[in-house]
């Protein structure tokens, strides 16, 4: 892809491969933040429809170049104060759609 | 966003994307050492079909980054559980044409048996975990996206409704 411009502030960028990118017809998209990852897959749906099927659930997830794990709707860890854990996307994070490869 | 770099060159290990054509004697030569007594080469390269259906060419796209990073780090792996004295990995980007290199892997080694070995695993991890794609296009139909994973033909994917 050719150069994604850095995001806006109070926003981040997802980056959009493969499959992913034929789907949406973009490269990438630019979300405001904070995110909760959680939340991720959803807020893509919103924009989307369709992609949390026939894409993202086939797809790996990388921010800032290291895989994270997107926990599932029944997979929620709430502490005591009913907030769920687990990573939050911030500002200027790189996010990345990675659908299955097919290097080599 | 950190400047865009095709190669990372580090301890013994050289991992490249390019859009030219890949050079196999430069390859050879990144790797060699006084300490090795082998030196194997596997070359990747577009073949005519995918079960029995004609391709017509291979466009190779990437997560640059990403692709980089875990394409070093699977070399420092073979380097290290071989014992190998160096490693190069080079995947070409863009399109291909039918017979042409998409990917090279040397490794050198003091001994055979750690070069083949290490060549081949090498060349396993790559096609497992690196952040490259590979667009088949066939002759007079839409192409489609592989997938390593499951070596079944690559899915055609709808576009969203209303695009």
């Amino acid at each position: 892809m050719g150069a994604v411009p850095k995001p806006p502030k109070g926003h981040f960028n997802v980056l959009y491969f493969a499959s992913a990118s034929s789907f949406t017809s973009r490269e990438y998209d630019t979300l405001p933040a904070p995110l909760p990852i959680n939340k991720l897959f959803d807020t893509l749906e919103e924009r989307h429809n369709g992609i949390k099927d026939k894409i993202l659930s086939s797809c790996l997830v990388t921010v800032n170049l290291n895989y994270v794990d997107i926990p599932d709707n029944n997979n929620n860890t709430n502490n005591q104060d009913g907030v769920e854990s687990g990573l939050v996307i911030q500002e200027s994070d790189e996010v990345a759609i990675i659908p299955p490869v097919s290097s080599g | 966003m950190e400047s865009q770099s095709n190669e990372i060159n580090e301890n013994g290990c050289y991992v490249a994307l390019t859009h030219e054509h890949l050079r196999v004697q430069e390859t050879i030569d990144r790797v060699r050492s006084p300490q090795a007594g082998a030196i194997v080469l596997f070359a990747g390269t577009t073949r005519d079909n995918f079960a029995g259906k004609p391709v017509k060419e291979l466009q190779y796209s990437a997560y640059n980054s990403m692709a980089l990073k875990t394409m070093l780090s699977i070399c420092k792996g073979v380097l290290a559980r071989h014992g190998l004295n160096s490693v190069a990995m080079i995947h070409r980007l863009g399109t291909v044409p039918i017979g042409e290199e998409s990917i090279l892997i040397a490794v050198s080694a003091p001994h055979r048996q750690a070069a083949w070995r290490a060549g081949e695993e090498a060349l396993e991890e790559c096609k497992k975990h690196v952040e490259v794609w590979k667009r088949e296009e066939f002759e007079g139909e839409e192409g489609v996206w592989r997938a390593n994973r499951d070596g079944a033909p690559g899915q055609i994917m709808e576009k969203e409704a209303g695009h």
